[in-house]
């Protein structure tokens, strides 16, 4: 990444003058950092040297990729979902279905989004943290250039809407950075699923933010899938703030890239706010799968869940961060954390750091993390049906991790998950 | 149909079968029983290829196969069958799907059409009516939070489903009620025919009454030390094992 190459900063719409100072800031935290390096707990198991050392360059808005809505069809969740599509970092209206939105709610791109969006989606996360492990946020702030502004109204109910990211490789590496907003009114409800792929061989980065606010008894079911490259660089913080009665469904399935990290921030900031964090990491070749998570108790009554679950192959590495803090005042919290791994390789690794701060004496707090390889019994049992070994195998580990997809909510996401996991189960070592 | 001759197993280095031998001719069933620990387990494990058990001396012939060289879902495939002692729990993975996959390998290896959804559905309903057992069985994990009889009954129901050649049985008749061994004596001997050879490993005379085998084996120390008719069963029920042991040592 040529750090000066970055001052320049791309404008976003008519950039306004307190919004400039924002991002010139962000550039200068990013200047004197560099990229974040596993001397920073934060980073401890991830290193990024790969990625500091690829030289990116980023899409000028004149560059278009052909693509075809029949190019992108494969990874549509419904044909009738509301759609946002971005090619290499730049929002495509062409491709995407946005003509159906109710009134009171609005999708938009990054460029149309107004003085209150974008004081939301620059607002300094509210989980606490430390700003040298967040220089990638800032580089995002000083160069979006894209992104989803999900804004649903009072009461709205909008289901599902997906955003959907692909990367399309061309020439010299590239690199996209992201900006989503999704926000969520009183008593709304919403399913949004971000989609990242990739059309095309070849290293790229997507280095995307995105900006959560769930108000008092909204519910905002979240998914992701990140399916991108084998070549690519995915690194994505999610920061949610929810607000009283607020509920938040995150699931994750990150099954691509050579290097990615998916990071979670979510501060229950209202009463009897409810956040249940789940995800999936497939790992195969070389690959490095990262999910970090911080979950933060600041108001009472509060309820929080974190079920991850991973499954490494060959040479693989994942690695589970896990923090759960409750502050003085967050009494009759509920704060639970699991973590599983399945080895199947003696190559394969697996790094889990849970860490539990709790600093209220009336909760309910636990976790467990378990890492071991295919049971020898339940191997053993199948293949004495009959049952060859990869038949076995892939039988056990989609049963592993069809527990969390059980639990998405909505037939049309869990077929989606479902369908991207088969593909991987399917991939039988190479992707 | 099954031929064993001078077997020797060791698991971690420690010999468990040693030197047994054992003739299973075509549609016959045959009883193994024997005290705690004299290695009837081990013998149903090597027989259905579990990794760990090595066969150090002797040899398996099923048929013309020395099963001793293959693997286990191999021999699954030429029909063996194993009903194992403790069922295994596989949280996930759905009885019928897995079950469906299993009747459908051993169809492919016969060269037979594979079943779908509707023809599978329709043979596992008529099997589990047979065995007097509920279809909620089908969508629920494999023996998760089965009782211990649930579980002998769906190996049954498995072993109905793939129609081996050869059965191992064991001590299936552990753990159920009088109605089940009823029940499940009666899965067993509609499946005694020609073409068919069946093991029972079991501690209780009482199975023998309603499955009659051929022929009583008895196992000591990792060998057959005695072997004769039904009335053989009767004996050790009244005497226990004390006289064979000491025949066994004596020999
Ligand atoms: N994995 C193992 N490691 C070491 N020893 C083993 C192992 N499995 C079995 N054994 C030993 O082998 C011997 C025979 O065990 P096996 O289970 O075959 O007996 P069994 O005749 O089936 O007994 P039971 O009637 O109690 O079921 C026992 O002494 C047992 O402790
Ligand atoms: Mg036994």
């Amino acid at each position: 990444m040529n750090i000066d190459a970055a001052i320049n900063l791309p404008p976003i719409g008519n950039t306004p003058a307190w919004l400039a100072g924002v991002r010139q800031e962000a550039i200068e935290r990013f200047r004197q950092t560099g990229f974040p390096t596993p001397r920073l707990e934060a980073w401890k198991f991830t290193n990024l040297s790969a990625l500091a050392g690829t030289s990116f360059r980023e899409a000028s808005p004149a560059e278009v990729p052909e693509l075809t809505r029949a190019d992108i069809e494969p990874y549509r969740l419904t044909p009738e979902c509301h759609l946002v599509v971005f090619v290499n970092g730049r929002f495509r209206a062409d491709l995407s279905d946005l003509d159906r939105i109710p009134d009171g709610s609005r999708v938009v791109d990054l460029s149309q989004a107004d003085e209150a969006d974008l004081r939301l989606l620059t607002a300094v996360p509210t989980v606490e943290g430390d700003a040298r492990a967040r220089v990638l946020a800032d580089l995002n702030t000083a160069r979006m250039t894209g992104g989803a502004v999900v804004h649903l109204g009072r009461g709205a109910v909008l289901d599902p809407v997906q955003l959907l990211f692909v990367g399309r490789p061309e020439g010299e590496p590239m690199a996209f950075h992201l900006r989503n907003l999704i926000q969520a009114e009183a008593g709304s409800s919403a399913t949004v699923l971000e989609s990242y792929v990739s059309l095309g061989k070849g290293p790229y980065w997507t280095n995307a933010v995105t900006r959560v606010v769930v108000a008092p008894n909204a519910v905002l079911r979240h998914y992701k899938l990140q399916a991108e490259g084998i070549e690519a660089f995915h690194i994505a913080a999610i920061s949610a703030r929810l607000e009283q009665e607020a509920s938040y469904a995150m699931f994750a399935a990150s099954l691509g890239s050579r290097l990615a990290r998916h990071e979670v921030d979510v501060d229950l900031a209202g009463e009897r706010a409810e956040a249940k964090l789940s995800g999936a990491m497939l790992g195969r070749d070389a690959q490095h799968l990262d999910t970090t998570v911080r979950v933060e108790h600041s108001m009472p009554g509060g309820t929080s869940s974190q079920e991850f679950k991973s499954v490494v192959d060959d040479r693989a590495h994942t690695v589970f961060q896990g923090r759960i803090h409750v502050a003085p005042d967050a009494q009759k919290t509920d704060a639970q954390q699991v973590n599983r791994s399945l080895l199947l390789s003696p190559q394969a690794n697996a790094d889990a750091k849970p860490e539990l701060i709790i600093l209220a004496d009336d909760v309910k707090c636990s976790h467990g993390a378990t890492i071991g390889d295919l049971d020898e019994d339940a191997m053993f049992y199948l293949r004495a049906r009959g049952l060859d070994v990869p038949e076995a195998r892939a039988i056990l580990i989609d049963a592993f991790v069809a527990e969390l997809i059980e639990h998405i909510g909505g037939d049309e996401p869990r077929a989606y998950f479902r369908r991207a996991v088969d593909r991987w189960l399917a991939g039988g070592g190479r992707s | 149909m099954l031929k064993i001759q001078d077997l020797h197993v060791h698991i971690e280095g420690k010999e468990i079968l040693r030197g047994l031998d054992l003739e299973l001719p075509d549609g016959e069933v045959h009883a193994i029983m024997g005290p705690n620990g004299s290695g009837k387990s081990t013998l149903a494990y090597t027989l259905a290829g579990r990794e760990g058990y090595d066969v150090t001396q002797g040899r398996i012939l099923f048929d013309d196969l020395d099963l001793t060289e293959m693997e286990p879902e191999e021999r699954a495939r030429e029909g063996v069958f194993l009903a194992f002692q403790y069922p295994v729990e596989i949280p996930g993975v759905v009885n019928a799907n897995f079950l469906k996959s299993s009747v459908n390998a051993l169809r492919k290896h016969r060269g037979e059409k594979e079943l779908d959804a509707m023809e599978f559905l329709k043979l596992a309903r008529q099997k589990l009516k047979l065995l007097k057992m509920n279809e909620e069985l089908l969508s629920r994990p494999i023996n998760v939070g089965f009782s211990g009889g649930e579980k002998k009954r769906n190996e049954i129901f498995q072993m109905g489903m793939l129609e081996p050649r050869l059965a191992v049985l064991d001590e299936t008749d552990s753990g159920l009620d009088i109605d089940a061994l009823k029940i499940v004596a009666d899965g067993v001997n509609t499946l005694r025919g020609p073409g068919r050879s069946i093991l029972l490993i079991t501690h209780y005379q009482r199975l023998l009454d309603y499955i009659v085998p051929d022929k009583v084996h008895v196992m000591v120390a990792g060998r057959i030390v005695r072997s004769g008719g039904k009335e053989l069963a009767l004996e050790l029920e009244a005497r226990g094992y004390a006289d064979v042991v000491k025949a066994a040592a004596a020999a």
